[in-house]
């Protein structure tokens, strides 16, 4: 009686495990490919990587958004790539991305792939509260799904039972007000408010006075823009970017790749002239703070925070990293001569 | 937390193993906190409406329980029926009120408005109203004792499966049965997993591949083809069926799991040869509650025939109202009103009362045609005006052939409807799990694969929240 139970048991736990074993083979060979087309589509973009790629540039919107005056509209990425002419070096560029979402494109390069090194856009705002609680976010986590390194069976399970972090414009818009009260702001000098909500709310009452001592309400919201942009500081145990990151570099020195992170070129200038010291205080205490963390991590990071103008950014009445021609030039140019510390060889200077 | 999420596949397994690992008499405490937590993974707070719900109706019962006379009881159970159709109101239905009386005033020439709140509407409060409501009637007419234990009675009022969108039960049938010490049963777990799986096919495989083709065809209907309408119109009739059955078919295995049965709400209801047998189809849980504590207490039909036909139509009219505050919902309520007195009209005069064998050739006409005329009300349910309905039967009255947005329905999802529908068939005297008990082991089986691989090869992924949440 006992041994017929338990033979009844293994039997049927057996048909499970033979069930679930042919429908992942069915779902993989006949109907996993449309649902990543369907869903993932992001995974083309690694897919385009050719095997004898060299350098593969990772970027969001600031890689190729060109103004409209540009004469030559081409992303930084062809920029660097003009200065090593000899090498094959290739984008792979999503907007809205960050490192969440370059870890796991970075995970799917084939372990064929030649690539040597790896250059990622490290991009200070997507450490503030309001990107990492971001709207879009919702959507680009569904789409690395599939992308997860399980079976794909157990990857569409995953996906049908909504296995990533679903929330509404208004839950995340109360998350991130949540930490903007929350993280406490510390300067080494007196400062009179203690989190940006406060600091951000003294900037909206307080306001900013054009040539005729009257409110310019303009310039009052952007500079709130560049408080809620900028007044932060990372913490590296908790910031998710962090993370992120720092499983990029795992991954990098277990597949040999040389990793330079790209940090992108603010409006520092800006940024100075509406809110003043204190926010770019912040901001090179950030900076300080990823060069000298990933670069104890062996990781080359390249300093472009304050290399661009203000003349050279094209949104000048929001907080991006879009920039003109020049602007882009510069951000390549600056990276193509760290660059020629791998690959002192390859480089030509042509001259941008 | 909806049914069809990671978050619930590991919340309802966790509890019911601790279930039967914890002593049977701190049970309650193990489910109470679920569901307390279940209901507070949507919003925390409104979780205080549920808490002042229960304290109302328990004092209520207490007191109820200790007086002799029914008229003494009276002012408890008004306190009662205050407070819970009170929230409910406030919720529910006060930006409605204020709408109409603000149009109304601005008609006869009043100045100013009365304002109107943004609160989120709490997930399942007309459910657990209804439920507990149920009690408080029940102690005052004598049918039920009042409950001494409040943590029991918490539990009834919240136990997780069906707080949010029921079965609607009764205090006599669930509380005895959360007080029963269950021993883990084989029988419950196989037959309890049998309802998940068959609830989650329909819901996600169904429901939430229909769901996007009628939202779509219904956000601008004058961009498809009358017939394109009318498959919408046809596809929602299915999509809030397996929805709505889908999610009461998991909440039926998932407390299963626990030794409980709960009230069967559904039972192919398109196989109903009139309006009448619809309702006792269809949503059963709220038919039922609107029979007992409604059209019964109206005097039912032992009264005046004009009485009578009052009385059909008020049952029908607050069952419109309860789905939701708008119009349309009571224009749908009371077209089903009238559609259930003409055909008893019409069965009586034209002697159309004989009966017809399941599935024989009778039935099935008229099933045909209690399909297309229910098919025709969700147009009401499913519009956000009548302006909306209207325009929806002005499109396919019209015959308009022009096409400029394709529909594109896959293949997969007429199939899997299909089985659905045969499937539904087969259900119509017994449930999924009595169904496939007494099947051969490889087409049982065979029916477990092709619901799970349904489930996780072609569920929808869009997040689509179960529709009667919203009510």
């Amino acid at each position: 009686m006992f041994r017929e139970k338990w033979t009844n048991i293994a039997i049927r736990i057996l048909s499970l495990v033979l069930l679930f074993s042919g429908m992942n083979l069915l779902y993989k060979h006949v109907f996993f490919e449309k649902d990543l087309q369907k869903y993932s589509s992001i995974i083309n973009l690694v897919r385009d990587i050719p095997a004898e790629a060299d350098i593969i540039y990772l970027g969001e919107s600031s890689n190729n958004t060109a103004r409209e005056d540009d004469l030559d509209k081409r992303k930084i990425s062809d920029f660097i790539g003009d200065y090593y002419p000899g090498l094959a070096l290739y984008d792979l560029t999503k907007p809205a991305a960050h490192a969440g979402v370059f870890k796991v494109l970075l995970q799917q390069m084939p372990e064929e792939n030649e690539v040597e090194t790896v250059i990622v856009t490290l991009t200070l705002r997507s450490f503030n509260a309001q990107w990492i609680h971001s709207p879009l976010e919702t959507s680009l986590q569904k789409s690395l799904v599939l992308l997860k390194p399980y079976p794909p069976l157990f990857n569409r399970f995953l996906l049908s039972f909504k296995a990533y972090e679903i929330k509404t414009k208004e839950e995340r818009e109360r998350d991130f007000k949540k930490q903007w009260v929350e993280d406490k702001l510390q300067f080494p000098y007196e400062f009179p408010h203690k989190d940006v909500k406060k600091w951000n709310r003294w900037m909206a009452y307080t306001g900013i006075m054009d040539e005729q001592g009257e409110l310019d309400r303009a310039q009052t919201e952007l500079a709130c823009h560049y408080i809620k942009a900028y007044g932060f500081q990372i913490d590296t145990l908790e910031n998710p970017r962090i993370a992120d990151f720092d499983a990029i570099v795992e991954l990098a020195r277990d597949r040999g790749w040389k990793l330079m992170f790209n940090l992108m070129a603010e409006n520092m200038e800006k940024a100075e002239s509406l809110v003043g010291e204190d926010v770019i205080f912040l901001m090179n205490q950030n900076r300080e703070l990823l060069e000298h963390y990933y670069g104890s991590k062996g990781v080359m990071v390249v300093d472009n925070l304050s290399c661009v103008e203000d003349q050279f950014f094209i949104d000048q009445t929001w907080t991006t990293e879009h920039y003109a021609e020049r602007g882009r030039k510069t951000i390549a140019k600056r990276v193509a001569a760290e660059l020629q510390t791998w690959y002192p060889e390859e480089y030509k200077d042509v001259g941008y | 937390m909806l049914f069809n999420t990671i978050d619930f596949a590991i919340f309802l397994p966790a509890v019911v193993l601790i279930y039967y690992l914890i002593p049977a008499k701190f049970r309650w405490v193990l489910l109470l906190a679920a569901s307390y937590y279940f209901y507070m993974s949507w919003k925390v707070e409104y979780i205080l409406l549920i808490v002042v719900s229960t304290l109302v109706d328990y004092f209520s019962g207490i007191r109820m329980g200790k007086l002799e006379e029914r008229r003494s009881r009276l002012p408890w159970l008004i306190l009662s029926l205050c407070i819970n159709l009170g929230l409910l109101f406030s919720f529910k239905y006060f930006n409605f009120a204020t709408e109409n009386l603000n149009v109304l005033f601005s008609k006869v020439g009043l100045a100013g408005k009365i304002p109107m709140h943004e609160l989120l509407l709490p997930v399942g409060i007309s459910f657990y109203t209804f439920q507990t409501l149920s009690y408080s009637i029940d102690v005052y007419l004598g049918r039920q004792k009042a409950e001494k234990h409040l943590g029991y009675f918490a539990l009834y009022v919240s136990f997780f499966p069906q707080l949010v969108a029921g079965p609607i039960e009764r205090y006599s049938r669930l509380a005895p049965q959360l007080r029963e010490r269950h021993i883990f049963s084989y029988d419950n777990l196989v037959n309890g997993l049998r309802l998940i799986l068959y609830g989650l096919f329909i819901k996600m495989v169904i429901a939430d591949n229909i769901s996007p083709i009628v939202d779509q065809i219904y956000a601008n209907p004058e961009n498809f083809a009358s017939g394109h309408v009318l498959t919408g119109i046809f596809l929602y009739s299915f999509q809030i069926y397996s929805d709505f059955f889908g999610y009461s078919t998991i909440a039926i295995g998932s407390a299963l799991l626990l030794g409980v049965r709960i009230m069967d709400n559904f039972k192919s209801p398109y196989l109903a040869k009139n309006i009448s047998e619809f309702w006792q189809r269809w949503h059963i849980s709220l038919s039922t509650w609107f029979r007992d504590y409604l059209y019964f207490p109206l005097g039912g039909n032992r009264v005046s025939k004009y009485r009578w036909v009052l009385n059909i139509l008020v049952v029908f009219l607050v069952s419109g109202l309860w789905h939701g505050a708008n119009w349309t919902f009571i224009i749908w309520g009371l077209l089903f009103g009238l559609i259930y007195l003409i055909e008893h009209v019409a069965n009586k005069s034209l002697n159309l009362q004989k009966e017809h064998s399941a599935y024989s050739a009778g039935h099935l006409l008229l099933a045909l045609k209690t399909f297309f005329l229910v098919t025709i009300l969700w147009v009401f349910f499913r519009s956000q005006s009548f302006g909306d309905a209207m325009h929806i039967f002005k499109l396919i009255v019209q015959n308009a052939p022009s096409d400029p947005q394709q529909l594109m329905i896959p293949l997969s999802t007429w199939i899997f409807l299909l089985l659905f529908i045969v499937s539904d068939v087969f259900l119509y005297k017994r449930r999924f799990d009595s169904w496939v008990a007494g099947m051969h082991f490889v087409l049982r089986w065979t029916i477990y694969g092709v619901l799970l691989f349904g489930i996780v090869a072609f569920a929808g992924v869009e997040n689509f929240p179960f529709i009667y949440f919203q009510f």
